[in-house]
């Protein structure tokens, strides 16, 4: 839609704090002297524990927040102007929208697509076209016609992915994209994402607390708990850093784990074997030692 | 209903000049509100608003209270517009609440809701020690309403608020409908939430007052709930159910008076149990033919 050469800073972060006011109290720091650079057509995953500021810097990114120090440009414009220019694109966690909702895969692409456009038009063929042409890049064109409500996690998924690709946007930013989806589901929404970046050339982020998703599909990642703690090639995430990032939380790294048992714990033998020996009963489920991209994505 | 009755032989009677003034007005009036209503309730129900607007409505008895302890003769513009501002104050106090974290939405719809009714029969109280009775509204009135009572006054007024309301309604329909599908999206893709969510309130209001004379504060919201719910339940398809929403109202509004007529029984209670019952029909119609 709108490719640019790969070696321009498609998003630049720059020293961004941000904290909540809270009456009566001090504010509460959600993020601090964060940095991070994203070339265009790259896909960045952020990573991070729940409360640990991935949505304040969604937010922020989206323009819908302004940081209280620091300064974040994409496109070479700030985040409030790129989103008016309908230059970013944002798929929301899946349970935000009302999936009661009396409208068909096409007409929630439509829905995107029309937005901003004079009140007194109709709908057009062209708009028409875009929205199938959307569907098709997502391997959707067949449920157009399928009520929103109708449709399993992946289906929808796929499909506000392509009601995002409607708006024509560079940057796509996707929350908590795999929540509620099979690991077969998550490995193809793997290879969506790098057939969209392939194809129109998209800058990708990524915001989970599933290490599974971020390692499925991204060039790098940023683990960010307040502040940055590493921000480079997935492979170089180790379980020194997630212990780090993560705190007390490791089982939330591993997220729908339970939905994956029998790779999970094929992955966590080998370390678990290594580490504690035959014969030993942890849980291997919220095992810190288990490799992050132990899904084999 | 029974001087109608009398009055009416044969359908022909109805243009007879006096069942005309008395008739007629009311009707229509009560055609043009439910059209509106039944529009709005698509997103009412959708977006879950039905208890705001069951606390708004019920917040109409306050402004009905502060009109009379005013001394505004009952049934002139000066009392409308007076219910509807207490209607609006009562809507954006709700909003503003709602946003707090200390409280939830419901507790704050309740806290409003009781607070206006209390305030209401305070004032009517008062009222009808300070002025003559004639010059205060009766209770019933105000609860259930009174479709007869509307004149062709009423009847143009209802039709000029309802046609602002379709024209804002249409005018706003795209930022409207990707508010109500997906907030946090729609704000992502530049919709002002804030300013949509203020507009809704604000028609969500009017309509509210419009229906609040015909069929009471109690039975107000009846109206911008039971027409959206039934076309839901009918169909998945967003025109369709517009549509739907709309065929539904006019035919409970329309099935409601005939039962009064017939039956000698409150209109605005006849109009509600119609809806009512179409909405159990459809709930059958939907269980029958396997959707969930």
């Amino acid at each position: 839609m709108h490719p640019e050469p790969a070696t321009d800073i498609a998003i630049d972060i720059r020293d961004v704090s941000f904290a909540y006011a809270r009456p009566g109290a001090e504010p509460l720091v959600a993020l601090e002297r964060v940095s991070i650079q994203v070339r265009a057509g790259e896909r960045l995953g952020i990573l991070g524990p729940n409360g640990g500021g991935k949505s304040t810097l969604l937010k922020l990114m989206l323009g819908l927040l302004t940081p209280q120090s620091g300064s974040i440009s994409i496109c070479s414009r700030s985040a409030r102007d790129a989103r008016r220019a309908r230059l970013v694109g944002y798929v929301a966690q899946r349970v935000e929208a009302e999936l009661t909702f009396p409208i068909s895969a096409r007409e929630a692409v439509l829905m995107a697509i029309e937005l901003g456009t004079p009140p007194w038009t109709g709908r057009s063929r062209a708009s028409r076209d875009l929205a199938a042409d959307c569907l098709e890049r997502v391997g959707a064109e067949a449920l157009a016609d399928r009520p929103i409500g109708s449709l399993s996690g992946g289906q929808l998924q796929r499909v506000m992915i392509a009601r995002a690709l409607g708006r024509r946007p560079r940057v796509l930013l996707m929350d908590e994209p795999t929540v509620g989806i099979d690991p077969s589901g998550q490995q193809r929404f793997g290879e969506l994402v790098a057939r969209l970046r392939a194809e129109l050339g998209l800058t990708i982020v990524i915001v989970s607390h599933d290490v599974r998703a971020i390692a499925a599909g991204c060039d790098r990642v940023a683990c960010l708990s307040r502040t940055l703690h590493y921000h480079d090639a997935p492979a170089g995430l180790t379980p020194a850093v997630l212990a780090e990032v993560f705190k007390h939380d490791l089982a939330a790294v591993f997220g729908d784990v339970h939905m994956d048992a029998h790779r999970a714990a094929e992955c966590d033998a080998k370390d678990h074997a290594h580490t504690h020996g035959p014969g030993c009963t942890h849980d291997h489920h919220a095992n810190p030692h288990a490799s992050p991209r132990g899904d084999g994505a | 209903m029974n001087t109608l009755r009398y009055l009416t032989q044969s359908p022909a009677d109805l243009f007879w000049p006096g069942v005309l003034t008395l008739f007629w007005p009311g009707v229509l009036t009560l055609l043009i509100v439910t059209a509106i209503c039944s529009l709005l309730s698509v997103v009412v129900v959708l977006k879950r608003m039905a208890f705001v607007g069951q606390g708004v409505s019920h917040a109409g008895f306050g402004g009905v209270g502060v009109a009379a302890a005013l001394g505004v003769a009952t049934s002139t513009p000066a009392t409308l517009a007076i219910v509807l501002a207490f209607c609006l104050a009562s809507a954006f106090l709700i909003a503003a609440l709602s946003r707090r974290r200390d409280t939830k939405p419901d507790t704050a719809i309740g806290i409003v809701l009781v607070g206006a009714m209390a305030l209401g029969s305070v004032l009517l109280h008062l009222a009808h020690e300070w002025y003559p009775t004639e010059r205060v509204p009766g209770w019933e009135g105000i609860l259930f309403g009174s479709i007869l009572f509307s004149g062709w006054a009423d009847a143009m007024w209802s039709a000029g608020v309802a046609s602002g309301i379709l024209a804002l309604a249409t005018w706003f329909r795209r930022p409207v409908v990707a508010w109500a599908f997906d907030e946090s999206a729609a704000e992502a893709m530049g919709v002002r939430v804030g300013t949509v969510r203020t507009l809704v309130l604000i028609l969500v209001t009017l309509a509210i007052v419009l229906a609040m004379k015909l069929v009471g504060v109690v039975l107000a919201t009846a109206l911008l709930v039971l027409p959206g719910a039934t076309a839901l339940a009918l169909s998945d398809r967003w025109r369709a159910v517009l549509t739907l929403s709309m065929l539904v109202g006019l035919l409970g509004a329309a099935s409601g008076i005939v039962i009064s007529f017939e039956a000698d029984w409150p209109s605005g209670a006849s109009v509600v149990l119609a809806l009512v019952a179409i909405y159990a029909a459809a709930r059958g119609v939907r269980a029958v033919s396997g959707r969930r």
